[in-house]
């Protein structure tokens, strides 16, 4: 596919003119040629446009050559089809996307060379077919029109605009000059990367420029936890977790099910030693946190303790593993926790993990990973790996000294490739001024973000998809990243900016083949089309270590001291700030908080009653004279004294849809204390109104008492929500189906008969589910699903088909029990939605769905009324034409919400081609994809009528849905319940599956399989 | 007629009290010193004269009014369902809220001309003719609303059973259906039932029309009425039967309109009480409005010896005791919830009284169970400003009632995940009021270019109609009883 400047604007048409004629009257005339021009923004009228044309005319007459037909558009139909290309049948290709340097393996389906929709990866060890929110996420960002489209030179607001020809130019006149010992001067600044590629083009790059200074950022970093590895170790190691085998998981301040490189084969893995509660044995969860994470909202045992209390703990828990020797301190209200968890421990020797996370001093990774060994877990359930980083300091002194440098006048060049350190650089450090003092400076990126309008170059950066490139899983298993689709601003890699630099062209294969012809063998070809095609490299895992560690005299730093800490989170949506130009992740309810468009100070629920916070109330931070200000979220299950942030928001150049969304909560982290902050904290009287999804939290008191009526008191099985322990679960295995029971009452039979062989059905499985939203995006990307905006997620409009409910049982003030209930449409086989359509748009297949036929429906919502689960959503206004962010208010300040011509050309690309975008007005849910069933049974047809297959049925496991394949515990079953063999029927034999709500009669085909937890003994 | 000048020189007080319960003396429908030159003399002057300043000042509101209705439909045509406060869980809000209100104000009109006919209330005569315009005004508000309401407006003809090229029926079992047909078989018999009843008097105003344009417009409507006798035999005849058409639609339209909800299986909808309990509630609601409009309007147009003192105190009566049957299925509401053990039944009813829109339970209660418990004093009834207050509580407690029914019910359903709260926008206000502005609109120009009392049916309950075939003086014959209205 040819870039969109080509086929779509023009571009190439009137520059061609341009370069033709060469005259500079036209250029005026033009007034934007050369800048990258906004098709959207080309409006002529008419004087305008017969100015153009007669200009047009009679250059062309001038030159006759200027009469160009437009780029060539291939229609679907060829007369005579290339081998291998079925018109309307998506290609997978097998890439990567990386967060932390860390590689994700991805599968990514595109449509007539428009990669849509991205899959993880089922070979890749790392990712097993699931992913994470952001894998789902960023091809939304591929199609961003705010993406930045072409060269620019700043520094200042508005960046003028110039070309790559012209960066050449720079670099031969103030770059290539400094090659050998003139290289002083210059200092490149890289967001970290495991990629062969880039570190072999590090390599040639010193080489060229030895006295360089080479530097690696990233906000989220794990400084750390590697500390921690060379203080025990006196190596760089990291460790690989097979929660699998472990018996007894510990995680102290740490989040392995989500903000881990790791975290899809962590849940994988972890889910195991869950679903085995069926078979009477599952695995125990400890998690002591400061506020709630996704892991420990699926603990059994878990312990709200403020995060400068957890070095203590673990120190606690060393002395009584007889680790280190020497007094615990006092335990203020953790000792039954620490007990249970040593007396487990001891019990599973060999069969644990204890872990520590990132935000935690080096030195309780020290004591951690000395526990590890007492208790046998090294070599059994962790594996520890070489890491990468081997000697070199971490990231945040690497930041230190590149300021130090630019400061000191030592840096007169810097080239930035990736990252925002003028956004999210530690704040002390005062990125942006030092970068003031730098003569030449570079800044790739995706967007003209904060950092590129104070550069004085702007490079636009190829997105993940539009370029090739490598990058190592966390064990280090290799996989090649290769383009989708050529870059769409035409837009370039890291790499090939190394290369530029070098004097080389920026040819991305080229580079990343060179890379590998030394790896893959002999039959490089042939081996290199494998590579791409698996998405993984064999053997290419980081050595092993064997080593023991060593503790002795390692001191715990002093404690976060104040009546408030600050613990500064990256947020589960925007990460840390680089997807803040997202629509979905802005809109994507937070896990537990159900928050969107916004960031909070989460506050403890006995602080804010303490203090008379209410939810939304704007509070004032201030961590050493450097203050924010922010609206306060009472948080169940969260420690007294804590006051927890998110990263990501506050972005000022983000885009349209991130600019001003939050607060920024960088200004208030310095190198020093980048996870934990002593803060003081103060309400300021305003109150912001918080766009959550669902609200049914810290409510009115009868509310409260209706939800505790619904869901069941901490650790009893409610009305809609069945759960038990292990134990009682062993001693009642029928209690999911004892408080309603069967209820199939009919006075008439039901209209439709199932006959067909096809019965669609589904389970999920609440033990799983770690209500990690993964699959909330997939359906989102898969189903074209609008982005509807803050105002209106405030009015409940938002239209997710998918969600998952949460509902927290217990003390809000203690710890609370979260439950993670994924509902979308059940498909009723007795729906009340269809009977009072009074248009026949809602109606029955013969497999079961319950179909919603678009063009049908007149919108009046009777359905979503009559419907118990409340999983319809309505188009109340044009939401796909719209700008979430409300645009522009012409008239009286009422925001423009009329009904566009058509979706804005390059977002329109995300859609996908199998399922209606559907207008203002509709209603819509889910519709099990029912766009994958009818690919699988035509498939499936096909191979009957060949005589492939003997039936014309789909096969188990044909057919997985959006939500299904992203699941990274897979929590999700679909399939034929018509199949005795098939799985989704085994789920439905399950002891623990129900039918929720299913005393109304209303006979889902999707069944929800009871929460197991398996709390200690007492 | 000399001595009836000299009777008016009198000047006797006009708003004579006939409300008495005297079992000896039947009380006169028609108070004063009226013959039948007199009463058409008054009515039709009305439609004759130039309108009242006030008239104006109230055309420019009202109109004003009706006019930012329409002004909200094109917003909404153009934008969307979105502009206004509807959201998942409260798919349905004002429109649906507003809707059934006017459709069970419209409920009055025909219960007064229809059953109250067929049971041979006389009194009825004095005050059916504006209480049926303002059921035609009131369903012709509630018409719009669900129209406008559902998200593709344009495609709304397909609820109608139309043959067309898709071989798509709709579904008949969606009570939305039901509702088409109720409500518009109830408009088409309600307007042809208004406006049989209105020929004769169409005919008195043609016959007394000075201007070109009067002539014709009411040559045209009145049909070619003469009075013939044989004319007069075939009108009476057609009134009756439609009279038996439309009142079984009385009961049936609120019903199906009550279906939309009762036939729904969400808790606080899905009741079968809910037919008559909504019948009962919109005649009382019906009722209210009748006096709302009545008693102004018996003194802005000089009617209070047609429309007298008893006629109002009737209309009270009748809104007490549909009242306590609306207080009754209130109870009996709660009743069985408590009495079904059924939690998310129970959970409703107690939201109801103690949940985010217990304002609008409480405030339901007042309006509609305490407030028409003053009429059981008969000084509230004779009272003009009491009646006025009371029916404008009966009014806003029965649109309440439907807020609380539709958003109350829908806000908290089975999951809680799904609650949601239900706040109106301007869109949502402008266009309630604006509704009304429409039916004030209407209901003025009524007033001004039609008959508002059935000046036939009047007549036929004066004693006049009833004296002897003595063509002489029917004072000298009929003496006293003539000055007492009373009836043989």
């Amino acid at each position: 596919m040819p870039p969109v400047d080509d086929s779509l604007t023009g571009r190439a048409y009137w520059r061609s003119l341009e370069e033709y004629a060469g005259s500079p009257q036209f250029r005026d005339l033009l007034g934007r040629a050369g800048e990258a021009i906004d098709p959207d923004s080309l409006g002529y009228s008419r004087r305008r446009f017969l100015q153009i044309m007669g200009a047009s005319l009679s250059l062309a007459g001038l030159t006759l050559t200027g009469c160009r037909r437009w780029p060539e558009e291939k229609i679907a139909p060829f007369a005579q089809r290339p081998e291998g290309r079925v018109p309307g049948v998506p290609e997978y290709y097998a890439t990567i996307a990386q967060r932390g340097g860390v590689a994700h393996g991805l599968l990514v389906e595109s449509y007539d060379g428009r990669p849509i929709k991205i899959e993880g990866n089922p070979d890749h060890p790392f990712s097993l077919g699931a992913s994470e929110v952001w894998d789902q996420a960023t091809i939304l960002t591929l199609y961003d029109p705010q993406r930045s489209r072409s060269v620019a030179k700043g520094p200042g607001e508005a960046l003028a605009a110039s070309d790559w020809a012209e960066f050449e130019k720079f670099i031969q006149e103030q770059i290539a000059g400094r090659k050998g010992d003139a290289s002083s001067g210059l200092a490149v600044l890289v967001e970290p990367s495991d990629s062969p590629t880039l570190a072999r083009m590090k390599a040639r790059f010193l080489e060229a420029y030895p006295k360089a200074y080479w530097c690696q950022w990233e906000p989220v970093n794990r400084d750390q936890e590697l500390e921690g590895g060379r203080l025990a170790f006196g190596r760089s190691v990291r460790g690989r977790y097979q929660f699998g085998q472990a018996e007894v998981i510990a995680c102290f301040d740490a989040d392995p099910l989500y903000f881990h490189p790791a975290a899809l084969r962590h849940a994988r893995d972890w889910a195991q030693g869950r679903k085995s509660a069926d078979e009477g044995r599952m695995s125990r969860l400890y998690v002591a946190e400061p506020t709630f994470t996704t892991t420990g909202s699926v603990a059994d045992e878990r312990l709200p303790v403020r995060a400068s209390r957890v070095p203590e703990l673990v120190q606690a828990l060393a002395v009584r593993l007889g680790v280190v020797s020497g007094q615990a301190g006092p335990l203020n209200g953790s000792t039954a926790f620490i007990e249970k968890l040593v007396t487990d421990l001891q019990r599973h020797l060999g069969r644990s993990v204890v872990m520590v996370g990132p935000s935690q001093p080096a030195q309780v990774h020290a004591l951690v990973w000395a526990i590890n060994d007492r208790l046998g877990n090294l070599g059994r359930t962790i594996t520890l790996y070489e890491d990468p980083a081997g000697e070199s300091p971490t990231q945040t002194e690497q930041m230190r000294e590149l300021v130090r440098r630019m400061n000191a006048g030592l840096v007169d060049a810097l080239v930035i490739l990736g990252g925002n350190p003028v956004y999210d650089a530690p704040a002390d450090l005062n990125f942006a001024e030092a970068l003031g003092r730098v003569k030449h400076a570079v800044h790739l990126s995706l967007y003209q973000d904060e950092t590129s309008h104070r550069c004085h170059w702007h490079l636009p950066r190829a997105h993940d998809l539009e370029c090739w490139g490598d990058g190592r899983a966390w064990d280090g298993t290799a996989s090649i990243q290769q383009p989708l689709i050529l870059p769409l601003f035409g837009g370039k890699s890291p790499i090939e900016v190394l290369a530029m630099l070098l004097g080389e062209p920026a040819d991305g294969l080229a580079i990343v083949r060179e890379t590998w012809r030394g790896h893959l063998g002999l039959n490089f070809d042939s081996a290199w089309r494998k590579a791409l095609h698996d998405g993984v490299v064999g053997g290419t895992a980081y050595p092993q270590v064997q080593a023991k560690p060593q503790v002795a005299g390692v001191e715990l730093p002093p404690r976060v001291e104040g009546e408030f800490e600050l613990v500064i989170q990256p947020d589960p949506s925007l990460y840390d700030g680089r997807w803040a130009n997202n629509g979905w992740l802005q809109e994507l309810p937070k896990p537990l908080t159900k928050l969107t468009w916004d960031n909070v100070a989460m506050v403890s629920v006995s602080d804010a009653k303490r203090l008379g916070i209410k939810r939304g109330d704007v509070v004032k931070l201030a961590v050493d004279g450097r203050e924010l200000e922010l609206p306060a979220f009472p948080m169940p299950g969260q420690a007294p004294g804590v006051v927890a942030v998110t990263l990501g928001y506050g972005r000022t150049h983000a885009g349209h849809v991130g600019d001003g969304v939050g607060g920024d909560v960088y200004r208030l982290r310095t190198s020093g204390a980048s996870h934990v902050a002593a803060v003081a904290l103060s309400p300021t009287g305003g109150h912001s109104e918080l766009a959550m999804t669902s609200m049914h939290f810290l409510i009115d008191p009868l509310g409260e008492r209706t939800v505790r009526l619904r869901v069941g008191e901490k650790g009893e099985s409610g009305m809609i929500v069945r759960e038990a322990t292990l134990a009682q679960y062993r001693a009642h295995p029928h209690f999911a189906k004892e408080e309603h029971g069967d209820v199939r009452l009919q006075l008439f039979e039901p209209p439709v008969e199932f006959n067909d062989p096809h019965a669609w059905g589904m389970t999920i499985d609440m033990t799983a589910c770690i209500g990690c939203n993964a699959c909330v995006v997939a359906c989102q990307a898969e189903n074209n699903v609008p982005v509807v905006g803050k105002d209106q997620v405030i009015r409940s409009r938002e239209m997710h088909w998918l969600r998952i409910d949460q509902y927290f049982k217990g003390d809000p003030e203690g710890s609370p029990d979260v439950v993670h209930q994924p509902v979308m449409c059940v498909h009723c086989e007795n729906a009340p939605c269809e009977q009072v359509c009074p248009v026949n748009a809602t109606t029955h297949d013969s497999e079961g769905l319950n179909v919603q036929v678009y063009n049908r429906c007149v919108g009046t919502r009777y359905c979503s009324n009559n419907c118990p689960y409340k999983v319809r959503r309505f188009n109340f206004l044009d939401y796909h034409a719209k700008d979430p962010r409300g645009g522009a208010k012409p008239w009286l300040g009422m925001p423009d919400t009329q009904q566009d011509q058509m979706v804005d050309r390059l977002r329109r690309m995300v859609f996908n081609p199998e399922v209606t975008v559907r207008m203002r007005g509709v209603m819509e849910k889910c519709t099990y994809c029912v766009q994958r069933i009818a690919r699988a049974k035509m498939a499936a047809r096909n191979a009957w009528a060949q005589g492939q297959r003997p039936d014309a049925l789909v096969r188990d496991g044909e057919v997985i849905t959006a939500c299904q394949q992203a699941c990274p515990t897979q929590a999700i079953v679909f399939g034929n319940l018509n199949d005795p063999n098939s799985r989704v029927v085994q789920h439905q034999k399950n002891r623990r599956a129900y039918a929720l709500l299913g005393e109304l009669n209303t006979r889902p085909r999707t069944q929800h399989l009871a929460v197991i937890r398996n709390p200690a003994q007492t | 007629m000399a001595t009836l000048g000299t009777i008016q020189h009198e000047a006797p007080p006009v708003d004579i009290d006939n409300t008495h319960d005297d079992p000896r003396h039947r009380a006169p429908l028609v108070t004063g010193d009226n013959d039948f030159a007199s009463v058409t003399t008054k009515v039709a002057q009305l439609a004759q004269r130039p309108p009242a300043l006030w008239w104006w000042v109230a055309l420019a509101i009202a109109s004003s009014l009706a006019g930012l209705l329409l002004a909200l439909i094109g917003y909404l045509l153009t934008t969307g369902v979105g502009v206004w406060g509807t959201n998942i869980p409260n798919g349905w809000a004002f429109p649906i809220v507003n809707f059934v209100f006017w459709i069970g104000i419209g409920h009055a009109g025909t219960l007064i001309s229809a059953i109250l006919f067929l049971f041979r209330q006389d009194w009825r005569t004095g005050i059916n003719r504006f209480a049926e315009a303002m059921t035609i005004f009131a369903v012709m508000c509630a018409g719009i609303f669900p129209a406008i309401h559902v998200g593709r407006p344009w495609l709304a003809y397909w609820l109608f059973p139309i043959p067309n090229q898709m071989a798509m029926w709709p579904e008949f079992r969606s009570p939305l259906l039901w509702d088409v047909f109720a409500v518009s078989t109830y408009a088409t018999v309600s307007l042809l039932f208004w406006y049989v009843g209105m020929i004769p008097d169409l005919a008195t105003l043609r016959d007394r029309a000075k201007s070109r344009l009067g002539q014709i417009a009411y040559g045209v409507l009145s049909l070619g009425w003469t009075g013939s006798m044989r004319q007069w035999h075939r009108f009476e005849k057609a009134y009756l039967l439609l009279a038996a058409i439309a009142t079984p639609l009385v009961l049936s339209v609120h019903s199906v309109v009550s279906f939309d909800f009762a036939v729904s299986q969400l808790p606080g909808w899905h009741t079968t009480i809910f037919p008559p309990y909504f019948v009962a509630g919109a005649i009382y609601g019906g009722f209210a409005m009748v006096l709302t409009l009545a008693v102004p309007a018996r003194y802005l147009f000089g009617l209070q010896q047609i429309i007298t003192k008893r006629h109002i105190d009737n209309m009270c009566k009748i809104m007490l005791a549909t009242g306590l049957i609306v207080a009754y299925a209130y109870g009996i509401e709660y009743f069985i919830a408590w009495y079904s053990g059924h939690h998310y039944e129970q959970s409703l009813f107690v939201h109801r009284l103690f949940g985010p829109y217990a304002w609008a339970g409480w405030l339901l209660l007042t309006c509609n169970v305490a407030a028409p418990q003053l009429y059981w004093i008969k000084w509230c009834r004779s009272n003009p400003v009491m009646v006025m207050i009371v029916a404008t509580f009966a009014n806003v407690g029965m649109w309440l009632e439907r807020f609380v029914i539709v958003v109350g019910s829908l806000n908290r359903d089975f999951l809680p995940s799904s609650w949601g709260m239900f706040y109106p926008t301007w869109v949502d206000i402008g266009m309630l009021i604006g509704s009304f502005g429409m039916f004030l609109t209407l209901f003025l120009l009524f007033c001004k270019f039609l008959p508002v009392v059935a000046l036939a049916e009047v007549k036929t309950v004066m004693p006049q109609a009833h004296a002897p075939a003595d063509h002489g003086d029917l004072r000298a014959t009929l003496g006293d009883e003539v000055r007492s209205g009373g009836r043989h």
